[in-house]
């Protein structure tokens, strides 16, 4: 039975339709990535797992039972927010321990003066404070522990956020973009923390995100949406080689495939209306198809020896590899009026190619290697 | 130029801000037989400071401010209560009646005290509660707590809600979201909310004047604004008791002044 | 700001257990008396006996309308108000802008300014009242030092009021400055130096950038002072007791007199009703001009 089922669910903020017929299975104990750009609804997806959002229709299901009216607390998540909803004023240790304080809370010591002192007394019981500092030394939060959070880096705060989370031991973990606040080199490592977490803990993770890096390399599975649809459910290996459609594959990849109008002719391939090109094999059976092609899957040749004639637009050197963009050479010469360059065709070179801005060269490619879409609807075409 | 001009007209508001306090302390200063007889001095004259503390025993003074702090602090305690409750309410739910809510709020800042003066009179004697300072609190917290729940609400709308979700889902029921984590962040508007109620129990006088008939239970509003219209007034010992009076006032009120007034706009903007 | 909760069950009502409490309080302790006040303007209650009274329909409001001393009193509450909120505001506005650059010893000076606001009504009453006593108020002893004679600041039928007014606008003045003061130092400098950079002189920003600034504040203050300026007491009945001769009875000054000294609860009521009446009228307008400039706004 899969932990957690989507059936048919949609959300409406008044008029406004965010999720459309949501349909998935979320299995036990993999790492699922909500992947999409910003307003996708992958957030509000997050939000209603939680029980944080309701659910305008359809149902949501906890190992098989309907859980649309369920409270937080007895849906047994947890929950990491994109900016860690610390507590202000307490300290690491208190934010540790709060949910175990809360857990413990009979009703009657939420009553204004006996709170205080219910919460003291608690602190130092000895099961509550022994799992709170055996969570702070697992995550290296202990000599941190009498700080308050506003004292901490954005990785420490990142650690107490997870560190609260992980403490009830919770069977599911929802994490809403918990990298995005962090810089580049910290972002690259918390990665690779959190992956090993889920390792050593075996539970099922939600995790939401916009950057499809953080997807690719740490996702059993990524789901990916674009306003409140989804795009395509599938293993990170598949989704960038299988593409389902041309959304995906722009959206994976850096930089993102190269996506050219092309039109089917008796004698061969018409690329952007205007470069023939002599291609024979595994043509899409229609007159216009979008040809889809990796940066990393084209050739870089000198003039002449390519199909496609090109001239380099833009040359970005990362050390290891270049990218570089090309202008397809058509015989109209209206490439210099903008000020900016877009439309570019990017190839992906390793090392570092000497070439100029404005030299000419030419790209190639094999047949296998292209992805072909519908113009109209972007579906992958087989 | 223009410097001079400028500091000449700061100087003169700096007067006429100041001379009445100047002269109440004058005034306290001065002989009774300056005061009525010979002409009163202009310069403040502190040796007639050890008279001055003798004349005050004169006056009642430490009864009417000992009423004086039970009734502000007893309305500052239930405005703040009840106004966080309301204040919480407003600032994180929808719920029918939530503009009726905040209209009839608003709409307490708007009534003149004097209106509701003789229901209230009427609605205290039928329950006792003419003669006690119990009853005054409750009639001055009607317009001490819109003000309160709009300052709090100013503030608890500051608090990320996010803090209050990571809450809810650790298990924590509202009400100790409220305890336990919003009051927590917004103790300085607490405070402001704290003095604006406190004051406004500590100035009032028509209420007090109405419904307190026994002298004992007299605050120092009512005890000082008995002694106006008399002939024979001891001027010097009630301008000390006046001043007396208004220092915790003048203090709490410097310390303050910004998130007072950013309360008060907000709640009247927001209608 | 709130998402959209789960509502369901007993969580629905949560809301209402917070609001509740405050609510039934106010509606006890403000709302029910003034709902009474109003159905006692329609009765003939006398205050020897508070809760019992005839209902004699509009009875009060036609004496009252009839009465030249009602119009009295709503011309005075009028006059009060406009010029209290004219040289209140003023006053305010000119406190600000003479304080809004730093300078030596400003917050020793932004103190003093407060003072109008921050001492007690009972204690400004006191000693405004000594200020403007006929033989020994310091007022009558400089116009004597200058040769124009003594005034009855608070006898006389044309100062009377004016007196009020002055010690109304030592007490608000404080307030507005405190509000436009909080706008100007809003004004982000950015915009300021911007406008300089573009070739703007000093009364120029003045008037395009700062100006628009304060408008706000200027107008939400002059309605908080007009409102108060109906609702004032304390000062007013301190001083004058309403007199000399109405001259100085607002409608609330009328409220009392005419339930305590009168002893006629139900036409207090009736004055009490007019004053509600107006206090919500300004309001009105008020709150109808902000959102029609909150729609220009985002046009």
């Amino acid at each position: 039975m899969p932990a957690l089922t989507f059936k048919n669910v949609s959300k409406n903020f008044g008029d406004h339709s965010v999720i459309k017929a949501f349909n998935a299975d979320i299995h036990d104990g993999e790492f699922l990535v909500l992947l999409g750009p910003s307003g996708c609804g992958k957030s509000t997806l997050l939000r209603m797992i939680a029980g944080l959002s309701d659910i305008t229709s359809g149902d949501l299901r906890f190992d098989g039972q309907i859980a649309n009216d369920w409270e937080p607390k007895r849906r047994g998540v947890a929950f990491v927010f994109q900016t860690y909803a610390l507590y202000p004023h307490m300290t690491v240790r208190e934010n540790i321990a709060f949910p175990l304080i809360m857990d413990a809370f009979r009703k009657w010591y939420h009553l204004p003066v006996v709170n205080i002192i219910a919460r003291h007394r608690l602190m130092r019981r000895s099961d509550i404070a022994e799992r709170t500092l055996k969570m702070a030394r697992q995550l290296e939060l202990e000599p941190l522990l009498d700080r308050r959070p506003a004292s901490l880096s954005g990785g420490q705060r990142q650690r107490v956020a997870l560190a609260r989370a992980l403490v009830r031991d919770p069977s599911l973990y929802l994490l809403d973009e918990p990298l995005s606040n962090l810089d580049a080199k910290l972002r690259t490592q918390m990665r690779s923390e959190i992956s090993a977490l889920h390792n050593k803990v075996g539970k099922t993770f939600v995790y939401v995100t916009h950057d499809q890096v953080e997807a690719m390399t740490m996702a059993s599975r990524i789901i990916i949406m674009d306003k409140g649809v989804v795009q395509q459910v599938d293993t990170p290996d598949n989704v960038y080689d299988n593409p389902a459609n041309t959304f995906v594959a722009k959206f994976i990849g850096s930089p993102p495939m190269n996506l050219i109008p092309a039109s089917v002719r008796p004698s061969g391939l018409m690329l952007s209306g205007e470069i023939a090109v002599e291609h024979r094999e595994a043509l899409p059976s229609r007159r216009e198809a979008m040809f889809g092609i990796r940066p990393e899957k084209l050739e870089l040749k000198p003039v002449g020896e390519g199909r496609l004639p090109a001239r380099v637009a833009v040359i970005e050197r990362l050390g290891a590899e270049t990218v570089i963009g090309c202008r397809f050479i058509t015989g109209k010469d209206d490439a210099g009026e903008l000020l900016i360059e877009q439309d570019l065709v990017f190839v992906r070179v390793s090392g570092n190619p000497k070439m100029q801005i404005g030299e000419a060269c030419s790209l190639d490619y094999r047949s296998e290697d292209v992805l072909w879409f519908d113009v109209d609807t972007g579906q992958r075409l087989s | 130029m223009l410097k001079v001009l400028r500091y000449l007209l700061i100087g003169l508001l700096v007067v006429l801000a100041g001379f009445p306090v100047y002269w109440m302390a004058t005034t306290a200063l001065s002989l009774n037989s300056e005061l009525y007889g010979t002409g009163q001095v202009i310069w403040p004259q502190l040796q007639n400071l050890p008279e001055l503390w003798r004349e005050l025993g004169q006056v009642p003074i430490g009864l009417w401010l000992f009423n004086t702090l039970l009734i502000a602090a007893g309305g500052t305690v239930l405005s703040l209560t009840l106004g966080s409750l309301a204040g919480y309410a407003l600032s994180r739910f929808r719920f029918h009646g939530k503009g009726l809510v905040g209209f009839l709020l608003f709409m307490t800042q708007v009534v003149p005290e004097a209106l509701i003066l003789v229901p209230l009179y009427a609605m205290f004697i039928t329950f006792g509660l003419l003669n006690s300072l119990i009853g005054l609190v409750l009639a001055n917290v009607g317009f001490s707590l819109p003000v309160a729940c709009f300052v709090l609400k100013g503030a608890m709308d500051a608090v990320p809600y996010e803090i209050e979700e990571s809450a809810i889902i650790d298990n924590c029921p509202r009400f100790s979201v409220l305890t336990m984590i919003i009051l927590p962040l917004i103790m300085p508007s607490i405070a402001a909310a704290a003095v604006v109620a406190f004051f406004a129990g500590w100035n009032e006088f028509l209420f007090a004047s109405t419904f307190l008939m026994d002298r004992g239970n007299w605050p120092a509003s009512v005890g000082l604004a008995s002694f106006v219209g008399q002939y024979e007034t001891p001027m010097s010992a009630v301008m000390g008791a006046a001043l007396v009076f208004s220092l915790p006032a003048v203090v709490f009120f410097l310390l303050i002044q910004r998130k007072i007034v950013a309360g008060l706009t907000a709640g009247a903007v927001k209608g | 700001m709130t998402g959209s909760k789960i509502r369901n069950g007993m969580t629905r009502l949560v809301p209402y257990a917070f609001i509740l409490p405050p609510m039934i309080y106010l509606m006890v302790f403000m709302f029910w008396p003034l709902a009474r006040q109003m159905y006692m303007s329609l009765t003939n209650t006398k205050i020897i006996n508070p809760n019992r009274g005839r209902f004699i329909g509009l009875g009060n409001y036609e004496r009252l309308f009839d009465d030249p001393a009602f119009y009295l009193s709503l011309k005075v509450t009028l006059l009060y108000a406009v010029l209290a909120v004219i040289f209140g505001v003023a006053l305010g506005v000119i406190s600000a802008l003479a304080i809004d650059r730093p300078f030596k010893g400003r917050s020793i000076v932004r103190a003093i300014l407060l003072f109008g606001w921050a001492v007690p009504n009972v204690a400004a009453s006191l000693i405004w009242l000594w200020m403007y006593n006929d033989r020994s108020g310091i007022f009558n002893r400089i116009t004597e030092f200058a040769g124009i004679g003594r005034f009855g600041w608070l006898t006389s039928i044309d100062l009377a009021l004016a007196s009020i007014v002055a010690v109304t606008v030592w007490q608000v003045a404080p307030f507005v400055m405190l509000v436009v003061l909080a706008a100007l130092q809003s004004v982000p400098h950015e915009v300021r130096e911007a406008a300089r950079i573009d070739g703007a002189d000093g009364l120029s920003t003045f008037r395009a950038v700062t100006l628009p600034h304060i408008r706000p504040a200027v107008q939400l203050a002059s309605l908080l002072v007009c409102v108060w300026s109906i609702r004032r007491f304390d000062i007013i009945y301190l001083l004058t007791g309403g007199g000399p001769v109405g001259t100085t009875s607002t409608l609330v000054v009328k409220i009392r007199q005419t339930a305590f000294e009168g002893h006629e609860l139900g036409m207090a009521s009736a004055y009490g009703a007019v004053g509600l009446v107006l206090a919500l009228a300004i309001a009105a307008v008020h709150y109808l001009a902000e959102q029609r400039r909150m729609k220009w706004m985002s046009r």
